[in-house]
């Protein structure tokens, strides 16, 4: 999985390409959490580039969205992919966390 | 549509999922499977594999997972068996999905995802193996 991470106006937004799995998803943990430890507490998670994920993937963004909320930011998922947005459905993520169809409204739901 | 059937054996370590995942791209082709179903297929069988890697055995000694799939009559059958020790893996509670973010764990999720996405679950515990035998129906492109 590559991961791109970008600063725009204090919001800290990563774009994933490739497998969000068991094998990948601590890169990913490792980067939100230096981000946090940095202070950075607005942030948008980019989904276009991604073609899948599993619970391992899930379990990451859940971690994340918890100390998002205890520091008070906030967090927005953006531009899923239909599968990939349908395992979040079933596991009821999308009560909790905001899913913009398109990076532009992420902002706006931050 | 005739029978497409693929069986391979895989050791107990997480970095057999890309091995595990090429077998399953592999058989995707073979049994002409739309995309989502390769999806579900990798989804259903990274939960399974995952659990028996960190969970499957408590000693050092070099374990193996066998998975074998077939496809016919757009049912697909997917048997995972391994020599761990005896688990279960349907028998873990269902998650609860309408708490809030601070309650909301994320054990059991996996295996919930897997009874999602198939028909059919069946666990045996045959000699010293663990065999779990999952049925699934081919789900059509979005």
């Amino acid at each position: 999985m590559e991961i791109i991470e970008q600063l725009q106006n204090e919001v800290c937004i990563f774009k994933l390409n490739g497998r969000l799995d068991s094998t990948t998803s601590h890169q990913l943990e490792e980067k939100i959490f230096v981000a946090i430890k940095n202070e950075s507490n607005q942030m948008i998670i980019d989904f276009e580039g991604l073609d899948y994920i599993s619970s391992a993937g899930l379990r990451v963004i859940l971690k994340a969205s918890k100390a998002l909320k205890r520091s008070e930011g906030s967090i927005v998922l953006c531009s899923m992919q239909d599968y990939v947005k349908e395992v979040f459905e079933i596991a009821g993520f999308d009560a909790f966390l905001p899913i913009a169809t398109k990076i532009n409204d992420a902002f706006e739901m931050l | 549509m005739p029978k497409e059937t693929i069986s391979f054996k895989l050791d107990n370590r997480l970095s057999e999922l890309e091995t595990l995942n090429k077998k399953i791209d592999t058989f995707g082709v073979q049994a002409g499977l739309p995309k989502k179903c390769v999806f579900e297929i990798r989804l259903v069988l990274e939960e399974i594999f995952t659990n028996i890697a960190y969970y499957g055995s408590r000693d050092d000694r070099g374990h193996w997972i066998k998975v074998s799939m077939s496809c016919e009559n757009n049912i697909i059958t997917i048997q995972i068996e391994d020599d761990g020790i005896p688990f279960n893996p349907l028998d873990l509670e269902k998650p609860d999905l309408y708490c809030n973010l601070e309650d909301r764990d994320i054990g059991g999720l996996g295996i919930y995802l897997v009874k999602h996405y198939t028909k059919e679950c069946v666990y045996k515990r045959r000699g010293n193996n663990n065999v779990l035998i999952l049925k699934k129906t081919i789900s059509p492109d979005l």
